[in-house]
């Protein structure tokens, strides 16, 4: 089975961060694989382990995120495609999605993993839209994923519960990080992934055909309202335990 | 003139919250800006799921009823939310957030060439299409983001309004919707359901939260008992169900659900961003954690410190004194 | 199995990266390992790295942006008490010349943008596909056959080379391990940094430091700064915000069952350090074991067979008084180890006799000469008379002297008189200056 797993490199939200005129600025410009195409990468990997297989991972970014590429190899992708932006760049997930169906469009593959969301923007479109352009059957924020003759059994977090569906190649699944716990890459891993393969591509090579004027706009960011702390009861449990629970009656009024 | 459409989740048989939430803010807009507000109803049994809208403000209901909605399947879903946008032609077409929604939103928006603004908390009529407020960077920063042209989607998430009403009667349309088994590309086998008639998490009014703290049986009864007390519902950080001791479906934060409650208590949960980004909306959040410097004393409202197997049996007694 | 390494440097702290480079440059295939995500991931610290031994590692680095923030024109040496500061004062444009003789940098930015270099001289080695930077891997064990290192352990897996350098910082687990360091290090000689980042407007903090381009300030603080407690101040100006802690003895925090994080509340809102700070917030809060330069902590060798142990992990540091220096200390020595490697590489002979030569450079650099002179310094740094009763009577002779009263002025001289008097003594006094006259 070919598995493509498209990754993204993100800023870490743990790093402080700040707001400076409308900008968001990252002072340590840590930026890290995006958790859940992390997961999904894992979950190709564990495929191939066990059924064998070959596995490319696919980044639009700038030049900088090739170090996001290299992790992917070092945890066990065979070999991976840079397409490259320029540093300031920065798409909607149509326009991420348009360029990987660009990309995609003369490829032979058996499954496309995404992941489910970016880490920093929450957006959770491009898997769904790649599918849609590519035409391809999808399946979004797979906590699962078995395979049985080819064909792969997901299991998805649905609203109330999950949902067991079957997909046969070619299809596109978009992973949630409740799928595994990616590995850490090994030293043997970390030195064999710098002789495997790694493509690049300018995004203006694949972009003329495909992108029309992006259809949304980032225009600001501005501090979330912090929430005041509020106060904090030690002591004796019974006692702390009895005067919170009448605060929330008496104070509150929501019980 | 023009449409501002809502689609609204049945779950259960019942009308899910957000989604009421959602078509209210529409009636609003729909109002300043000399649109129509229509409701879309799309399940096996949408005509009498309809009924369940009177007076929830809209002019209009579309419904498609077909047997193949009875579970969510997205190729035929997508179908029927294209046909729908090609009969009513709407400017905005908004969802509640929700994994239903979510796992359409950016299908649709590729199909119909829209714009797609996911997860707002805030949005806007702008003279060429939609300004919203949506939470970042595991909900630690607002962008505020446009999209232009029309129609737009959006789909919001779930607290950001207050519920819709209305007093006069919407009138009830039926969009015809025919579907082949056969361009299923993907076939549901089974669905596992979890929650029962257990209370929904993010509808319910107090939730209380279990995390890594909570540590074997015991640890999960006191939980129950002090749901059962206040009618809450349960949640769980992804410490535990990401060990199994609860159902991933009640995962709460960025990676789960979202909610805001009146009343949140996290048992044992230390407050990672990534749990927070889920709850920061809560009205009162209470927090019991042993660790003094626990992050999540940061964001609570009412700290305790302390052993949760001691403080607990003596909280869930006062809060049965008090309930009567 | 992998073919095996000329030297594996376990630790991409400063000694570590300044090892590789080092190595890069002279075309060995090298091993750096590094436990943190990424170098400088487990780095919250920062500080002013003094000297000039990164121009000849990087040439040129100051015409870049990356990496470092600010280079030092500007120093003061404050002493204080619970109200006042009485500050030696220098600032000179000869500072402003290339290369600079002190940078300040944030070592979460410096280390990933030195290990970016280390990479960019590994792609011009011949090694370019054979030299590897590992992050996210914690070594575990030195590997030993008959007294010589023969790799390192992570673990299942084993990698070898024909030496290794370790240069793992403070925490020095594995030189404990190889025998180098007493499993026992008193506490007396450790002390704990604090230190707090503290965010402004880029604009403000210049206006308020006097900031021009890349210029920057260092601030060393002793006296009340430490509430009582044997140690100091320091304050520097990054790009836009600013590092502010303090270096506080271990054990006399215990002995007084006193709260670092206490300490520094109390040091910032004296007068002088709450003037300096206001409108700013703080960003990072970090704590960390650093040693006290007390050459009685130093293991005595710092080699065996094939190893060798730089920087920190070696206690080299200094702190008398006028600047804490460990960064310099770790490149140097990271530089000197990498050195006495690649000599021992030419001539293929890894053992003990050939490792020494390490331990006999670093007694000839500057390194070892400075922390031989100034161990009396360090002493007097850590006597309560230095930390409490100096700047108490330093200050009250500044406020006497300073203070211009409609009634006869007394001589400055007077004035010392009656501030010695209150404070100490002149025997005491006599005793210190002899001692720090030897000291200095
Ligand atoms: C991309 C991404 C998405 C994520 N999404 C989510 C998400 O949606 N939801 C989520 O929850 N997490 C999410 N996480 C994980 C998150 O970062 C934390 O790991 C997780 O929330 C920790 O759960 P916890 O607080 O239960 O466990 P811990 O962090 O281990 O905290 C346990 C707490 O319990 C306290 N405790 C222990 N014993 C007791 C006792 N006897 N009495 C009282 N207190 C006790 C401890 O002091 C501690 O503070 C995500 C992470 C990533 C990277
Ligand atoms: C608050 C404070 C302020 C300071 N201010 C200054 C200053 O202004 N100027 C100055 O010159 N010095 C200053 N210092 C001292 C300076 O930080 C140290 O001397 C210097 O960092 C030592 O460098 P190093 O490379 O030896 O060790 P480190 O920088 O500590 O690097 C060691 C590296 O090894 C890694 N490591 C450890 N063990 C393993 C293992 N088993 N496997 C893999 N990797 C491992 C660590 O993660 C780390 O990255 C300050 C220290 C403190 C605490
Ligand atoms: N720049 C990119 N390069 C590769 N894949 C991407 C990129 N941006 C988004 N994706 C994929 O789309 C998913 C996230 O979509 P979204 O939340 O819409 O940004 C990620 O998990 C990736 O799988």
């Amino acid at each position: 089975m070919k598995f493509y797993v498209c990754i993204k490199q993100v800023p870490d939200v743990n790093a402080p961060l700040q707001i400076k005129d409308g900008e968001l600025i990252q002072d340590s410009d840590r930026n890290i694989m995006n958790a859940y195409d992390a997961s999904a990468l894992e979950e190709a990997i564990v495929m191939k382990e066990a059924h064998g297989g070959e596995i490319e991972a696919v980044l639009i970014g700038p030049e900088k995120a090739r170090e996001t590429i290299r992790k992917a190899l070092a945890m066990g992708a065979d070999s991976g495609t840079l397409i490259q932006t320029d540093e300031n760049t920065d798409f909607d997930s149509l326009g991420y999605a348009s360029l990987l169906a660009a990309f995609f469009r003369d490829k032979e593959y058996d499954y496309i993993l995404c992941g489910k969301q970016s880490q920093d923007t929450d957006a959770g479109l491009t898997g769904s839209m790649l599918a849609e352009l590519l035409g391809l059957p999808y399946v979004t924020n797979a906590v699962g994923i078995t395979v049985q003759n080819e064909k792969l059994m997901v299991k998805r977090q649905g609203d109330t519960g999950q949902e067991i569906i079957e997909t046969s190649s070619p299809a596109l699944i978009t992973c949630s990080n409740d799928m595994n716990d990616p590995r850490i890459p090994s030293l043997k891993g970390i030195m064999q992934s710098k002789r495997k393969p790694v493509d690049t591509i300018p995004a203006s090579e694949l972009s003329a055909a495909e992108m029309s004027e992006p259809k949304t706009r980032v225009h600001g960011f501005s501090e979330k309202p912090a929430r005041e702390p509020g106060k904090k009861f030690e002591g004796e449990p019974a006692e702390i335990a009895a005067q919170v629970a009448q605060l929330l009656d008496s104070a509150e009024n929501v019980i | 003139m023009s449409t501002l459409l809502t689609y609204i989740s049945i779950q259960d048989g019942k009308v899910k919250r957000s989604s009421l939430e959602t078509l209210a803010r529409c009636n609003e807009l729909a109002e300043q800006s000399g649109r129509k507000s229509a409701a879309l109803v799309i399940s096996d049994q949408a005509g009498k799921s309809a009924e369940l809208l009177a007076g929830c403000g809209a002019d209009v209901i579309y419904t498609m009823e077909h047997p193949i909605f009875k579970n969510h399947l997205n190729t035929p879903l997508l179908r029927a939310l294209s046909a729908a946008m090609d009969v009513v032609k709407p400017d905005l077409l908004a969802f509640a957030s929700t994994e239903g929604s979510k796992d359409l939103l950016g299908a649709l928006a590729a199909n119909r060439g829209a714009a797609a603004l996911a997860d707002v908390s805030e949005f806007e009529l702008t003279d060429d299409g939609v300004s919203a407020k949506r939470p970042v960077m595991a909900s630690k920063i607002i962008a505020s983001v446009q999209a232009k042209g029309w129609p737009v989607l959006v789909s919001v998430r779930s607290g950001s309004y207050d519920t819709a009403t209305g007093t006069t009667d919407p009138g009830i349309e039926e969009i015809p919707f025919a579907f082949e088994e056969a361009d299923l590309r993907i076939t549901l086998k089974e669905i596992l359901s979890a929650t029962g008639d257990k209370i929904d998490l993010s509808e319910a009014e107090t939730v209380i939260a279990a995390g890594r703290g909570v540590k074997d049986e015991e640890g999960r009864k006191l939980i129950e008992e002090l749901a059962d007390v206040l009618h809450a519902g349960v949640g769980a950080s992804r410490a535990l169900t990401e060990a199994g001791a609860y159902d991933a479906s009640l995962q709460i934060g960025q990676t789960g659900k979202v909610i805001s409650p009146q009343l949140y208590i996290g048992v044992g949960i230390s407050g990672a961003i990534q749990h927070v980004a889920g709850m920061t909306n809560s009205k009162v959040i209470v927090a019991i954690n042993k660790d003094p410097d626990a992050p999540i004393f940061e964001i609570a409202d009412y700290g305790l410190v302390g052993d949760l197997y001691k403080i607990l049996p003596p909280f869930i007694e006062e809060l049965k004194k008090i309930k009567g | 199995m992998e073919e095996k390494f000329d030297c594996i440097i376990v630790g991409a702290g400063v000694a570590g990266l300044a090892a590789a480079m080092t190595l890069a440059r002279r075309n060995m295939k090298f091993l750096l390992i590094e436990k943190g995500e990424f170098p400088g991931s487990k780095n919250v610290s920062g500080g002013v790295l003094w000297g000039s031994d990164l121009a000849k590692l990087v040439p040129g680095y100051w015409e870049e942006d990356a990496g470092w923030d600010r280079f030092i024109n500007h120093r003061r040496l404050t002493f204080m008490d619970d109200q006042s500061a009485f500050s030696v004062d220098f600032k000179s444009s000869h500072f402003n010349e290339t290369p600079y003789t002190g940078v300040v940098v944030l070592r979460s930015r410096f280390d990933r943008w030195l290990a970016e270099k280390v990479e960019e001289a590994i792609a011009e080695s011949d090694f370019a596909m054979d030299s590897f930077i590992a992050p996210n891997i914690l070594v575990e064990e030195i590997l030993m056959e008959n007294g010589t290192a023969v790799g390192i352990r992570t673990g299942e897996e084993k990698f070898y080379a024909d030496s290794v350098i370790i240069a793992e910082g403070v925490n020095n687990l594995l030189t404990r391990q190889a025998g180098l360091q007493d499993h026992y290090v008193p506490a007396d000689h450790m002390l704990t940094g604090i230190k707090e980042i503290i965010r402004f407007d880029q604009k403000v903090l210049e206006d308020r430091f006097q900031l021009h381009g890349k210029s920057g300030m260092s601030n060393e603080f002793v006296g009340f700064a430490t509430d009582g407690i044997e140690g100091g101040g320091f304050l520097y100006t990054n790009r836009d915000t600013l590092s502010v802690g303090l270096v506080l003895g271990l054990k006399d925090l215990r002995d007084k069952g006193k709260a670092p994080y206490d300490i520094l509340n109390t040091f910032k809102a004296h007068p002088v350090i709450s003037d300096m700070i206001r409108g700013g917030d703080v960003v990072e809060y970090s704590a960390h074991v650093v040693s006290s330069g007390d050459k009685r902590v130093m293991p005595e060798k710092l080699y065996k067979g094939g190893l060798l142990i730089c920087g920190e992990a070696a206690n080299l540091l200094m702190n008398a008084g006028k600047a804490i220096q460990g960064m310099d200390y770790a490149m140097r020595s990271g530089i000197l180890a990498a050195e006495t490697i690649s000599d021992a590489k030419e001539k293929g002979d890894f053992s003990e006799t050939a490792m020494k030569r390490y331990q006999t450079a670093l007694e000839e650099s500057y390194v070892m000469k400075d922390i031989n002179n100034f161990q009396d310094a360090v002493h007097l740094l850590h006597d309560p008379v230095m930390t409490q009763k100096v700047p108490n009577l330093i200050c009250d002779f500044g406020r006497k002297f300073f203070s211009i009263k409609n009634e006869p002025t007394k001589k400055a001289r007077t004035l010392l008189g009656e501030s010695v008097r209150s404070h100490s003594s002149y025997w005491e006094l006599m005793k210190l200056g002899i001692k720090g006259g030897k000291a200095l």
